[in-house]
């Protein structure tokens, strides 16, 4: 848990580095005064090429998740077509491709997945658009209800914090991930009528309602934490002393020192939510056959018949996610750094 | 960690990464090769009639196992742990299968050629197959001499009929009903109303139903002519109990036994132990050895695991063999395109038949030509891969498998074999004479790997003739529960059925007779047509079984060809493979499987 961020720029004082002396500081101060946190992030962070780097195969993937119907249509094919059934002579009475390494050739760049025989290239493309779409929407909607019921119970404290840290409690024992494999079936049969087809849509409703029921809590806690701290500061008195609503002050003077560790957590939760939505979708409880997702892309590839005949199938979500994963890893780690230098090592 | 050593770290998680690439490369295809050649053999195959043997068929001993050798031990890892061993309760294909090596009936299946495909209907406890004069009216049964119970006891009338009057109990439940309806003469369950109690509250079957004149003489009188009560009699749930050993529901887990082998330990769930029935004279028992001295079983192995043990071939895997599992789909061309392997395989047709049942009982589905259309629609291959290829399930022409008595393979009136993918442009233009095209298609799928895998490619293809298919997952557990009722909300859904003896007096009438239809009974399709259920009740009453098999062959194909209710979907088979230093492997049609009675330690 990050501690609370002593935020430079407001006329805090300014804390020695490595030996750094003042004079330096007083003629930077001099040059280049006002410069704002956020411009002062930006400098250091564009200094770390680990993390720049990191944040250019985020980028990427989420470009292409964006673009992804584009990018289809321009290849020519999509991911539900069986071509197993279009195709017979590519591949053989189980459904296996029979040239090496899954069938990847010009016409189909990564090959065809063992089985039903779906088009690997736009299926991954299409499963990481699903996975990312719902993880961001998660981790929006976590930070929104984080900020939301932890500043409220910091600032206000009381029995408004005291209510909702209770509920923070309550939450954090229940079996995150039982709950969710569980809950999943139960909360996708409350909204389709028994002749029909559950809709995509629902069961991407239900996965998002699902975590973000018990996804919010950690940065709940820290936020609150944060607001605490912040609350005791001199210019917060000096808000409520002038006279500003407790409204007004959260919005004005807390909100935006609490961007921070906003962003430093929300770095680091969107791709726990990946991981999350994907194991979900790997159990068969999330998204299923054949709407295209990166966690049933795995729970194909460990089928006997992937990994006894196609092993290759198993690398394209794998190597993918594995690369996503660390670059956003990589990522949190130097925005906390950007924002933090002290705790840089 | 300092920049740079995060910079070192980030660069080698990415080379770690990278380098998994490389090992990931695969051949491909995982086709067979030339199995073509072994699925004609198999579809030419006719099942020929079986024939009922007489006095001499049915002595023993049963004809020796080439190279058959005596000792040693043998462990079989089944998936499935024995829910019943009281033969009463006995109707599911692993538990029958294991309970020919501890259970003998009255009749039973005995293999006349070593690799399986041949049998004949013999005498087992009896001296013969049975023998009536009165063209199946009246049957007589003579039990043999110097059959015993595990104990020495001999085994007599007063022990069949106790068998025969506790399949009226209320605590026999799970097994087969055939001979207590054909007893009671009605169809359904109201048969129990005959003996309500069994035998245990000191009523019995009068004569003019069961006669026991003396201690080895035993009648069945039916009032409707029933040929094929051989058949039936040889069903593992009409094998013998012991009058005295009788203990009701704690039988099931404690029976008396006269095979080969008896029980020496069985936790349910975990494990059991057979060792040798001192008891058994192999004098009167024309179908089972007693090679092996003992035999471990244990439950819960996946096939996977089982395979993969097995391909393994460890010290303690040589000896092994399974019973009931096969070599799983993903496994499956490994196993068939290893030459050594070949002697340690055996594969063949099991009973079952996938069918896709049209719900009749619905308005939209009783147009003949939606229903035309669905069968030439629906694509095959989806089903064929998601069970492991031609080596796991064979295209179908009609619902009667090639195991069964009267299989015709020329028959293919949707034309699978050429087009398994189905033929949509066909069903689009008859969906557009009946002005159906776009209209909604419920379809039922079993939520387990297989039918997820089908069902989508099956959708897929069904939309592409014009249906708007909506799929609806149904839990594997409840499944059949679910599909059974006579109200539910499916138009098509699949089911699999199997034969219970190799005459399809065992497929047509549970899946086709419009009066066995009821919550919970086999007629899913629920179709009630007067003119099938009048060729049914014709053709039960044919006592020649070769005339009787040509006459169930026309009708399947009338009712896949004429009336459509059902769109078969496959015939199961399967590759089992055992420890190299099992012997005397052989698929049995019947059985479906491996023969347990055959085998011995190299």
């Amino acid at each position: 848990m990050t501690s609370p961020i002593d935020v430079e720029g407001s006329g805090g004082t300014s804390v020695v580095i490595d030996g750094a002396t003042q004079p330096p500081a007083a003629l930077e101060a001099k040059e280049l005064q006002g410069r704002s946190p956020g411009q002062l992030m930006w400098i250091r962070f564009k200094r770390d090429r680990t993390g720049v780097i990191s944040a250019g195969v985020v980028a990427f993937f989420f470009l292409i998740a964006a673009a992804a119907p584009l990018i289809a249509k321009l290849y020519g094919k999509n991911p539900y077509t069986v071509y197993a059934d279009e195709r017979p002579e590519l591949f053989d009475s189980a459904g296996v491709p029979v040239q090496p390494n899954g069938g990847i050739s010009s016409e189909f760049w990564f090959g065809l997945e063992p089985g039903n025989g779906y088009d690997v290239f736009t299926k991954l493309l299409y499963g990481i658009r699903t996975s990312l779409m719902i993880s961001l929407a998660v981790t929006v909607a976590t930070v929104l209800t984080g900020i939301l019921l932890g500043v409220t119970a910091g600032y206000l404290g009381g029995k408004a914090d005291y209510f909702i840290s209770r509920l923070i409690d309550f939450l954090l024992a229940f079996p995150a991930q039982l709950f969710f494999i569980a809950s999943m079936p139960v909360v996708v049969s409350l909204f389709v009528s028994p002749t029909d087809e559950t809709p995509v849509y629902v069961r991407v409703v239900a996965l998002i309602m699902v975590q973000w029921f018990l996804g919010w809590m950690s940065l709940g806690r820290i936020l609150r934490g944060t607001t605490l701290a912040l609350r005791e500061r001199e210019f917060i008195e000096a808000a409520r002393v002038s006279g500003a609503p407790p409204w007004r002050i959260i919005r004005r003077e807390i909100l935006p020192n609490v961007v921070t560790p906003i962003l430093v957590q929300g770095t680091y939760m969107l791709p726990n939510f990946v991981t999350a939505e994907a194991g979900l979708s790997f159990l068969g409880v999330g998204i299923v056959e054949p709407t295209p997702d990166w966690g049933q892309m795995f729970s194909k590839a460990s089928t006997e018949l992937v990994m006894q005949n196609d092993i290759t199938y198993m690398f394209f979500p794998g190597i993918s996610m594995i690369i996503f994963i660390v670059a956003f890893n990589l990522l949190g780690d130097s925005v906390r750094d950007a924002f933090d230098p002290k705790t840089a090592r | 960690m300092s920049k740079g050593g995060r910079q070192a770290y980030a660069a080698l998680s990415v080379l770690a990464a990278g380098a998994l690439v490389l090992t990931g490369c695969s051949k491909g295809g995982s086709d067979t090769g030339d199995n073509k050649k072994q699925d004609k053999e198999n579809a030419q195959r006719q099942q020929a009639s079986i024939k009922f043997g007489g006095a001499s068929d049915s002595q023993g001993p049963a004809p020796e196992v080439p190279g058959a050798k005596s000792g040693g031990t043998i462990s079989v890892p089944q998936r499935d742990s024995l829910a019943h061993l009281d033969p009463a309760q006995i109707y599911v294909s692993n538990e029958s299968q294991m309970a020919l090596l501890y259970h003998r009936g009255l009749t039973g299946f005995k293999a006349t050629s070593n690799d399986g495909k041949q049998h004949e209907v013999v005498g087992d406890l009896a001296t013969d197959s049975g023998t009536t004069t009165d063209g199946g009216k009246t049957w007589k049964y003579t039990l043999k001499d110097g059959v015993k119970w595990e104990d020495g006891s001999p085994i007599t009338s007063k022990d069949v009929r106790q068998s025969v009057e506790r399949l009226f109990a209320p605590f026999i439940n799970t097994g087969p009903s055939y001979l207590q309806q054909w007893l009671a003469n009605t169809p359904g369950a109201d048969y129990r109303k005959l003996l309500p109690d069994g035998p245990y509250k000191g009523k019995h079957l009068p004569n003019s139903i069961l006669e026991t004149p003396d201690d080895k003489t035993i009648i069945f009188h039916f009032k409707t002519a029933h040929p094929d009560l051989p058949y039936a009699l040889g069903m593992v749930g009409y094998a013998m109990v012991s009058q005295k050993g009788d203990t009701k529901e704690r039988y099931d887990k404690k029976p008396v036994t006269c095979g080969p082998y008896k029980i020496a330990s069985f936790k349910s769930g975990k494990s059991m132990v057979l060792v040798k029935n001192p008891n058994w004279d192999p004098k009167t028992d024309p179908m089972r050895h007693q090679y092996v001295d003992q035999f471990n079983i244990t439950f819960n192995h996946q096939f996977e695991d089982s395979t993969k043990a097995l391909l393994a071939d460890g010290t303690a895997d040589q000896t092994s063999v399974s019973f009931q599992n096969a070599v799983d789909a993903g496994n499956l061309s490994k196993v068939l395109s290893d030459p050594k392997m070949k002697s340690r395989t055996v594969e063949g047709y099991q009973p079952f038949v996938g069918q896709m049942n049209i719900n009749m009982s619905h308005p939209a589905m009783q147009d003949k030509k939606v229903r035309e259309a669905i069968a030439y629609a629906l694509p095959v291959s989806p089903f064929q891969r998601a069970y492991g290829g031609s080596d796991a399930m064979d295209i179908p022409g009609g619902i009667i498998s090639p195991t069964v008595s009267g299989y015709d393979p020329n028959f293919d009136p949707w034309n699978r074999k050429n087009k398994p993918a189905g033929d949509p442009a066909k069903a689009k233009k008859l969906l557009q004479e009946a002005g159906k095209v776009g209209m909604k298609l419920t379809f039922g799928y079993i939520n387990s790997q297989e039918g997820q895998a089908y069902s989508t490619a099956m959708a897929a293809g069904l939309k592409k003739a014009g249906f708007d298919v909506q799929r609806q997952e149904i839990p594997a557990e409840s499944y059949y529960d679910q599909v059974s009722k006579i109200k539910n909300n499916y138009d098509i859904f699949n089911s699999n059925w199997g034969a219970d003896w190799p005459s399809a007096s065992t497929v047509i009438p549970p899946s086709f007779d419009g009066r066995q239809i009821a919550d919970g009974a086999s007629n899913y399709s629920q179709l009630n047509d007067p003119q099938v259920n009048n060729e049914i009740d014709r053709i039960n009453k044919i006592t020649d079984p070769v005339k009787a098999a040509a006459a169930w062959e026309k009708l399947d194909k009338h009712i896949v060809k004429d009336i459509i209710n059902i769109v078969p979907t496959g015939y199961f088979k399967q590759v089992q493979i055992a420890g190299s230093k099992i012997g005397g492997l052989a698929y049995d049609d019947v059985i479906g499987a491996i023969d347990p009675r055959r085998v011995y330690v190299k």
